[in-house]
């Protein structure tokens, strides 16, 4: 587990860089930022939140269920354990 | 080969395809071929509810407040969604399990069924409580054009895989005079007929349910019919994990982690997969037009529909390889995202009263942050 006072850079694909921080999800830094990232059940089931990691990696909070391929990842559920780069789905 | 409810041989359910080998034996989940249907159960389970549960008497006096068009959406939509959840209570039973292989998957798919009995139970529960007797609206379901248009394309589908399957099991491979006509069964075709329904039952559960459930929630964001809006939610909720388990069959097999037969299929039909999602998306425009035909209802109209529709396609169809066919690029209705979250399932401060012991107990918790600008 990474320590809960880590914080990291997030660079998302044709939006911005913004910074994350613990404790929230990387889909609450996201939406923090006022950038539109579609989602439903927010607990790592549905899928709606799907994104591709490009750079970096990333840990679960929660087991995601829902499917992802290699380099997908569910920001609803994960939280940045190095600087990452993603890109949201369109 | 005839089906056995206890097959004999000393298998290893862990080399068994998850289709078409030897029928299950012994239940047991200490092990798994396929986790993650193990893991959908335990989700599946932790979800329970009764609709007894959701008070929905106050839709009762919302539903004399509303206009005659949107009587027709509301009415119309509750009985599309009991035409879906009366085939999806037993669809997956009779067409999947005679065929299913391993002992996880198995228990998903009566797992999976069981909550849709519980979402066709809401339903009365609903219904009944706008109606006292809720006969004529139950029968209209048969007769109905719009919605027998609709159940016709669904079992379609169904229906095949299980005649086949029902022929394989007692004549075998091979092709079959029964009364009058010939039919060929292969494994091949078999498995053609399992991928074509497993695709027409995820397209269902992608996208058929959505733009009822638009509608719902539209009344519910101007705090109408809120009892309805909440059982609504947590059929929602079922749904999406529902659609998750078809969208892994799928993917399982056509990236080669199942039976290699699927994966070559899968790629020979995917022309057919992707018009199987482009017609219930067709249809459910349909739908809209025919919802909205006496007149609109404020929050939403038949163009503002359809592009949800077509926004939610695209998500459906990347998630199994099928590219995003539509030309939307956000969201339409962003605020249905709320009521598809389940962090609004349980505890949401604009809820509607929940009568029962059990979910009081719940609603009771109190949250140090509900008291964040309380000062003593
Ligand atoms: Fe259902
Ligand atoms: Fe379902």
């Amino acid at each position: 587990m990474s320590k809960n006072n880590d914080s990291f850079m997030v660079t998302i694909k044709d939006h911005k860089t913004v910074e994350h921080s613990a404790p929230r999800t990387l889909l609450e830094t996201i939406e923090l930022h006022q950038i539109e990232i579609q989602y439903h059940c927010r607990e790592g089931f549905c899928g709606a939140c799907r994104s591709k990691l490009i750079k970096g990696d990333v840990e679960y909070t929660t087991d995601p269920l829902a499917y992802i391929d290699d380099e997908e990842i569910l920001p609803c559920c994960c939280i940045p354990t190095t600087n990452i780069e993603i890109e949201l789905a369109k | 080969m005839k089906y056995t409810t206890f097959n004999q041989v000393n298998n290893n359910p862990l080399t068994e395809p998850m289709f078409f080998g030897n029928p299950v034996n012994v239940a047991r989940y200490d092990q798994q071929k396929h986790q993650i249907f193990e893991k959908l159960i335990e989700k599946q389970i932790s979800f329970f509810w009764r609709p007894e549960e959701v008070d929905v008497s106050k839709d009762r006096v919302d539903f004399q407040k509303l206009s005659d068009s949107e009587k027709h959406i509301f009415i119309s939509n509750l009985k599309y969604q009991t035409l879906l959840d009366s085939i999806q209570g037993r669809s997956p039973n009779i067409a999947f399990l005679p065929i299913i292989s391993i002992p996880e998957l198995e228990t998903w798919v009566e797992t999976w069924s069981f909550f849709e009995t519980i979402h066709s139970r809401s339903y009365t529960h609903i219904l009944r409580n706008l109606f006292g007797d809720p006969s004529s609206i139950f029968n209209d379901i048969v007769e109905n054009a719009e919605i027998k248009k609709r159940a016709a394309d669904i079992s379609q589908y169904y229906d095949d895989l299980i005649f086949a399957t029902q022929l394989w099991q007692t004549l075998g491979e091979g092709t079959h005079l029964v009364n009058g006509v010939n039919h060929t069964i292969s494994m091949r075709e078999l498995k053609k007929k399992l991928y074509l329904c497993m695709n027409s039952v995820n397209a269902l559960e992608a996208i058929r349910f959505y733009v009822s459930f638009a509608c719902t929630f539209a009344f519910a964001e101007r705090e109408l019919m809120e009892g309805n809006s909440k059982i609504i939610r947590l059929i929602a909720r079922d749904e999406n994990l529902h659609l998750t388990s078809t969208q892994h069959i799928l993917n399982l097999w056509a990236k080669g982690k199942d039976d290699p037969e699927m994966a070559e299929i899968a790629e020979e039909c995917k022309e057919q997969a992707t018009q199987i999602f482009l017609n219930a998306v067709e249809q459910e425009k349909q739908w809209a037009e025919f919802l909205f035909q006496h007149g609109s209802m404020i929050g939403l109209n038949k163009e503002i529909l359809c592009q949800y529709v077509e926004f939610i396609a695209n998500h459906r169809m990347s998630a199994i390889g099928l590219g995003q066919p539509f030309d939307v690029k956000s969201n339409p209705l962003p605020w249905m995202n709320n009521y598809l979250s389940s962090d609004n399932v349980q505890v949401a401060p604009q809820e509607s009263e929940i009568s029962s012991y059990l979910v009081g107990q719940i609603d009771s918790e109190v949250n140090a942050d509900d008291f964040g600008d309380f000062d003593l």
